[in-house]
């Protein structure tokens, strides 16, 4: 649902000057998850963004919480007041910096609890030419602030070495500390988004503009329940060569089905059972498989569809137009096109062949499904080609554009896919006929803290 | 979304509020996608039942009588709501109405719930009498309640009126009910509980709307060398007379918008970036506007298509909207694709679409809310500018032929012949495969 978005020669998009979003809430309130997730979002979409972490400036300057003294956070103490307050100010010169030298939204990831502190930041922001959007998160259910801050925050660096028990009282008692002196923004003046128990009841209030309509329209669809993406490529087709042929599945595509759904309905069972030994609880979370329209995607699908699961055709998933290169091996396309092969070379993700898509393009087309994918609380099993799953595996772990041409995504590997708070975990696995407990894997490659 | 979400946007607010507006847009975009949806408007059921002419008096709450006509067409048009998801299978009702009270809410909710429908309710406030009075003016004078009455007085009337629901109306505090409140044409919005992808949806789409006076304008590209030889598709250049219309545009808009601001979207294609070259305004390039992808059939004239696809051409014929190009795109994909820009045309002021035959015929069906299976035939003539005003109800159009001569490249409807059975599998259908717009 993405407009194509414009960057005039400065880097900086058509119709939207520097944005600057401001976050505010209590500690364990998800501000950082918000502020990583539209991170990872607006990046994907090609904006220039960047979060400046008050807290990690905080840790640089000062070391980790443990080795702070126990009451550097009481916003009573004015001696370290002065120097928390020095370091946030150093934080938010340097966002202002990078805008000035082209960046687009930054996101100043702080607490900002007073209503002084915004004030301060709204007019300096603004006599830069900056446009402040703020964010609070609020939320009035200790059991989810409990399990923010027993998965969230205990891992945090300011915690490392700590009794985990020790911890969590430590990080209350650090809540309690800006509890009295915390204002919910009453300012109507201000563009401000509040959301309330990570999205139950969001108040949008003066936001204009385009950018900042995504921003809000992304938080709608932000949740944080558990829940596991697969992603498989479609089977082999009987025209390798054209994509445009739209060709059936061949003997070994069909066969492939077959074995990807067996695989895939083993490994669930199993790891249903791994969870409910440890203590998660019985689930059987649904699963819902996505293809596109193209023949050898829906017929890859076609093993789940006849037990039954459901199957949702998306139009929008169908891999990248190849234009006047479709059915054109590398050599032809150097000879027909050479000075197109060269320019492809340099940028493969915004180059497009004549009447083809570029990466940037099908990213594009594609936005709506990461949203709808956020939105999700099934289990989704994504069957494409490899130029759709590349677009959407880097949004999930936040890649950069010139590497999403060259993400592998191999034949015949299950991609597993488990999101977290600050983050995307994935393995792969080789789709396998019989599946037993020495699965080979490829890869486990942990993304956790990235991004 | 999955094919079994039934939802029921439950209008709140006091009259003038824009109500109806809303209701019709909103009706109207998701028509569009493809989902079925339908608008039940309590105001026609009470005059159906209890005629129109009704004075201010009938809707003081403190008019017994009033009171029980009134609910009388609330509860018929709720049945009628109710049924219409269990016998026709829709998918987005929009209940029509004030519904002001928690009781009128609660009463409504527990129905639907009842029949597992999920309901929405869409409250707008205005605080700004200015917009309140322009509204009154605008419609309501119209509407059929005051036909053949005096202006002046029919304000009144429609005021008093006004002030017996403000007597009674509660706005919306039940934060256990699934809510957007929309106050002061979106300047602040308050979304609670929402559920499911198609409600955020919604949601996004009412966010981005305003009434601000504006035009868009479409235009297609000028005569290409294709138009000339008959063939689809392809990227090729405009033909001498094609560029004699690129230059005649820029006049015709002037003349037309003065000194107004004026953004122009274009595809990437040539024809369309050579037609908006003497423009003198901003432009902007679009990968979703680009022509509709005849993947194989791309280049080759209709006798050509017949002749090498002549099952493929005779199924488009069938069902034109629906039918796939092989390895290219059907109007419906078209309309998925096109969604961003309708999104961004809401929320945009003037703009001129310099765009193609199909992709122009996708925006204008939205915009004049035509069903799928005339799209595809609708009239977009090569070298006319079109223009649609948005108004309350509805768009106003006005078209604008340039004397440059162009081949026509409108192909009518062709009449029904005996239905053929489909033999390739762009007709795939099974219970549990769904089509999604996303």
């Amino acid at each position: 649902m993405a407009a194509q978005l414009y960057k005039t020669t400065s880097g900086r998009l058509f119709h939207a000057g520097q944005i600057a979003i401001i976050t505010v809430g209590l500690p364990a309130r998800g501000k950082t998850h918000v502020a990583r997730s539209l991170c990872r979002y607006l990046r994907w979409l090609g904006v220039h963004t960047k979060v400046f972490s008050v807290g990690n400036y905080r840790r640089q300057a000062m070391g980790t919480a443990a080795s702070l003294p126990h009451d550097f956070f009481n916003p009573e103490n004015h001696e370290t007041a002065e120097a928390r307050h020095k370091i946030a100010t150093e934080c938010l010169q340097d966002m202002i910096i990078w805008l000035q030298e082209g960046g687009q939204v930054g996101i100043y990831d702080a607490s900002n609890t007073t209503q002084d502190r915004r004030k301060e930041i709204h007019d300096t922001l603004i006599s830069h030419n900056v446009h402040p959007v703020f964010i609070e998160s609020i939320c009035d259910k200790p059991e989810i602030i409990e399990t923010n801050i027993r998965s969230v925050k205990i891992t945090s660096p300011d915690y490392i070495g700590w009794d985990p028990e020790e911890a969590v009282k430590d990080y209350w008692s650090r809540i309690n500390n800006h509890l009295s002196h915390y204002e919910t923004i009453t300012t109507m003046e201000l563009n401000f988004v509040k959301m309330i128990n990570v999205g139950e009841r969001i108040i949008v209030n003066n936001v204009k503009g385009y950018l900042q309509s995504r921003i809000v329209y992304y938080l709608m669809n932000l949740h944080i329940s558990p829940r596991i993406i697969y992603f498989a490529r479609s089977g082999e087709s009987m025209n390798e060569v054209s994509q445009r042929a739209d060709a059936e599945l061949s003997p070994t595509g069909i066969r492939y089905a077959q074995t990807l759904k067996r695989f895939l309905k083993t490994l669930r069972e199993r790891e249903r059972k791994e969870r409910k030994e440890q203590g998660w609880g019985d689930d059987e979370r649904m699963l819902t498989i996505w293809t596109s329209a193209l023949r050898r995607s829906y017929q890859t699908a076609k093993p789940f569809l006849d037990e039954g699961y459901t199957v949702q055709q998306r139009p929008l998933l169908g891999e990248i137009n190849l234009g006047e290169v479709d059915s054109l091996t590398v050599e032809e396309i150097k000879a027909k096109f050479p000075e197109e092969y060269v320019k492809q070379q340099k940028d493969p993700y915004h180059h497009r062949y004549p009447r083809a898509e570029s990466y940037q393009d099908l990213a594009v087309r594609i936005e709506s499904i990461i949203l709808e994918l956020e939105h999700e609380k099934n289990d989704v099993l994504i069957i494409a080609n490899e130029t759709v799953l590349r677009c959407l595996y880097a949004y999930l772990f936040d890649r950069p554009e010139d590497e999403i041409p060259r993400i592998a995504i191999p034949r015949n590997y299950l991609i597993e896919i488990i999101p977290s708070a600050y983050g995307c975990r994935e393995t792969r696995m080789e789709i396998v006929d019989t599946f037993d407990q020495s699965i080979p894997i490829l890869a486990d490659l942990s993304n956790s803290g990235k991004g | 979304m999955s094919s079994d979400t039934k939802i029921a946007c439950v209008m709140v607010g006091l009259p003038a509020r824009g109500k109806t507006y809303i209701a019709q847009k909103v009706c109207r975009y998701l028509q569009w996608l493809s989902v079925s949806t339908k608008v039940f408007n309590v105001g026609n059921y009470r005059r159906k039942l209890h005629g129109a002419h009704q004075m201010h008096s009938f809707f003081d709450p403190n008019n017994k009588e009033g009171e029980i006509a009134r609910r009388e067409a609330a509860a018929e048009a709720l049945k009628d709501m109710l049924r219409w998801f269990e016998v026709e299978n829709g998918t987005v009702a929009i209940f029509d109405a004030t519904n002001s009270t928690r009781e009128r809410r609660t009463f409504i909710l527990n129905h639907c719930k009842k029949q597992n429908i999920q309901v929405i309710f869409i409250e707008t406030v205005c605080q700004d009498e200015n917009l309140i009075l322009q509204n009154i003016m605008d419609v309501k004078l119209s509407s059929p309640d005051y036909k053949d009455m005096d202006p002046e007085k029919a304000a009144e009337d429609f005021r008093a009126r006004i002030s017996h629901y403000e007597e009674a109306y509660e706005t919306i505090t039940e934060n256990d009910f699934t809510y957007i409140k929309l106050i002061n044409v979106g300047s602040q919005v308050v979304i609670n509980l929402i559920q499911g992808y198609l409600q955020s949806r919604i949601v996004y789409y009412l966010m981005n709307l305003h009434i601000m006076p504006r035009s868009i304008f479409f235009s297609r590209h000028g005569e290409s060398i294709f138009n000339l030889l008959g063939k689809i598709g392809g990227d090729s250049d405009l033909s001498p007379r094609g560029r004699k219309y690129a230059n005649a545009l820029p006049k015709l808009i002037h003349e037309n918008l003065g000194n107004q601001p004026l953004t122009v979207w274009t595809s990437t294609m040539r024809r369309t970036i050579q037609t908006s070259e003497q423009l003198p305004y901003p432009k902007l390039q679009w990968k979703a506007l680009d022509e509709l992808d005849a993947g194989v059939c791309d280049g080759m004239t209709y006798e050509e298509i017949e002749e090498r696809y002549p099952e493929d051409y005779a199924n488009r014929d069938e069902d034109k909207f629906n039918y796939r190009y092989r390895g290219g795109e059907s109007y419906r994909d078209v309309v998925l694709r096109l969604e961003p820009v309708i999104m961004e045309l809401e929320r945009q002021q003037n703009i001129l679409i310099v765009g193609h035959q199909a992709i122009l015929r996708c925006i204008y069906a939205y915009f004049h809310n035509l069903p799928h299976d005339e799209l595809p035939y609708i009239k977009i003539p090569l070298h006319t500018v079109i223009k649609l005003t948005p108004k309350a109800y509805g768009c106003a159009e006005v078209r604008y032929r340039v004397e440059i001569d162009a081949v026509d490249t409108h192909r009518p409807k062709p009449q029904p012949k005996p239905p053929k059975p489909v033999i390739n599998g762009n007709s795939i259908s099974s219970s549990n495969l769904t089509n999604v717009a996303s």
